[in-house]
């Protein structure tokens, strides 16, 4: 998903040199003395981002942005920060992310991820919460999505999510609890309302399978799933939703569904 | 274990995995093939790509062959994941 307004330019708070490779995708601009602080203030706006491990110069930013009157943008930080400076970073940042190292993508994968076109479909890092049993995930828009621990249950194979064993890996398309690997596209879908229903428009959109031809037929004719007679809305449902495999439908399945749509029972896959 | 497709290093190297990951429930049964911050999947019932975006045609043959010749090991290893949808699917 493309986000709506594009990052104006990228600030790296950092006293290590290499940073700027490693964040390269972004073209940061390395800010690493208080002097160079003070300076990119007044280049910095509404749309801009910020990335510091480095807390004495995060520390020099909101000092010195204590008169400034707007939003500057976004901020990440890649450490733990006080309790006190929270709410300072949420008077002059939109979206303030933060956490242990370890609790985010590596650097060269966190700068991709930042920098791609759809980075809000992708996860970059998150915090567990064992008292409230919840994981709160950040997106590479900076948004975040919390989930209850609940949203990880035991695998077929008996594998167990082991949060005290959290990261996101592989470019943020994956929740690594141990040994346990959740999709984040699955956890955007279920918690996420405006993701799933852009993902399901988009998907029945694009889908070219037997589930998705029959419904786009059913709902040129204008036929309800429980107009089927013999068969039920359930069994429809169900072959609609590619749960069913146009290949293991009956032939008289087949006959039914293509006789109320008025169609020779080879042709509904082509709408 | 996570179920991961062990690959060749050049393709490791190439940033290509090949994995069947937890959570996918609501989904027909797929393996996923990630590289960098693009994803693929491929439906292990008709072995077609289920999304058009990425390009398909931007996965190595190579990377294709290999899975294709491990189709059998993937099917078991998304039916134990994922018991109730398994890769033979049933009408009813």
């Amino acid at each position: 998903m493309p986000t709506k307004a594009a990052t104006s330019q990228t600030f790296l708070l950092s006293k290590r040199r290499r940073s700027v490779h490693w964040f390269a995708p972004l073209r940061p601009k390395l800010v690493s003395s208080i002097k160079r602080v003070r300076e990119v203030v007044a280049q910095a706006d509404n749309h801009s981002l910020w990335i510091s491990d480095e807390k004495s110069l995060t520390d020099t930013l909101l000092n010195t942005l204590a008169s400034h009157p707007g939003s500057l943008g976004k901020i990440v930080l890649l450490y733990q920060p006080t309790l006190a400076s929270i709410p300072v970073l949420a008077r002059y940042f939109r979206h303030v992310v933060f956490g242990r190292e370890k609790g985010f993508l590596p650097p060269v994968e966190l700068a991709e991820v930042l920098a791609a076109p759809h980075k809000a479909d992708l996860f970059i890092g998150g915090i567990v919460d064992d008292d409230a049993k919840t994981l709160t995930l950040w997106r590479g828009d900076l948004t975040t999505l919390t989930v209850p621990f609940t949203a990880f249950p035991p695998s077929g194979d008996g594998i167990i999510p082991d949060y005290s064993a959290f990261a996101v890996i592989d470019y943020g398309h994956t929740v690594q609890l141990g040994a346990y690997e959740a999709a984040t596209e699955a956890l955007l879908y279920e918690y996420d309302p405006r993701y799933r229903r852009r993902i399901a428009r988009e998907r029945r959109k694009e889908d070219r399978s037997f589930g998705a031809a029959l419904r786009r037929l059913r709902k040129q004719r204008g036929v309800k799933r429980s107009d089927f007679g013999l068969l039920s809305a359930k069994t429809i449902a169900r072959i609609e939703q590619g749960k069913v495999d146009q290949y293991h439908l009956r032939p008289r399945t087949l006959g039914i569904i293509a006789k109320r749509l008025a169609v020779e029972p080879g042709n509904i896959e082509t709408y | 274990m996570p179920v991961e497709l062990k690959l060749p290093v050049h393709l490791r190297r190439a940033r290509w995995k090949v994995k069947i990951l937890e959570k996918e429930t609501r989904e027909p049964p797929h393996v996923s093939i990630l590289r960098g911050t693009d994803k693929w999947r491929i439906n292990l019932r008709t072995g077609e790509f289920m999304d058009r975006r990425p390009k398909p045609s931007d996965v190595r043959q190579e990377l294709l062959d290999l899975i294709q010749g491990n189709w059998r090991w993937l099917c078991e290893q998304w039916d134990a994941k994922y018991p109730d949808n398994p890769v033979e699917g049933s009408e009813e």
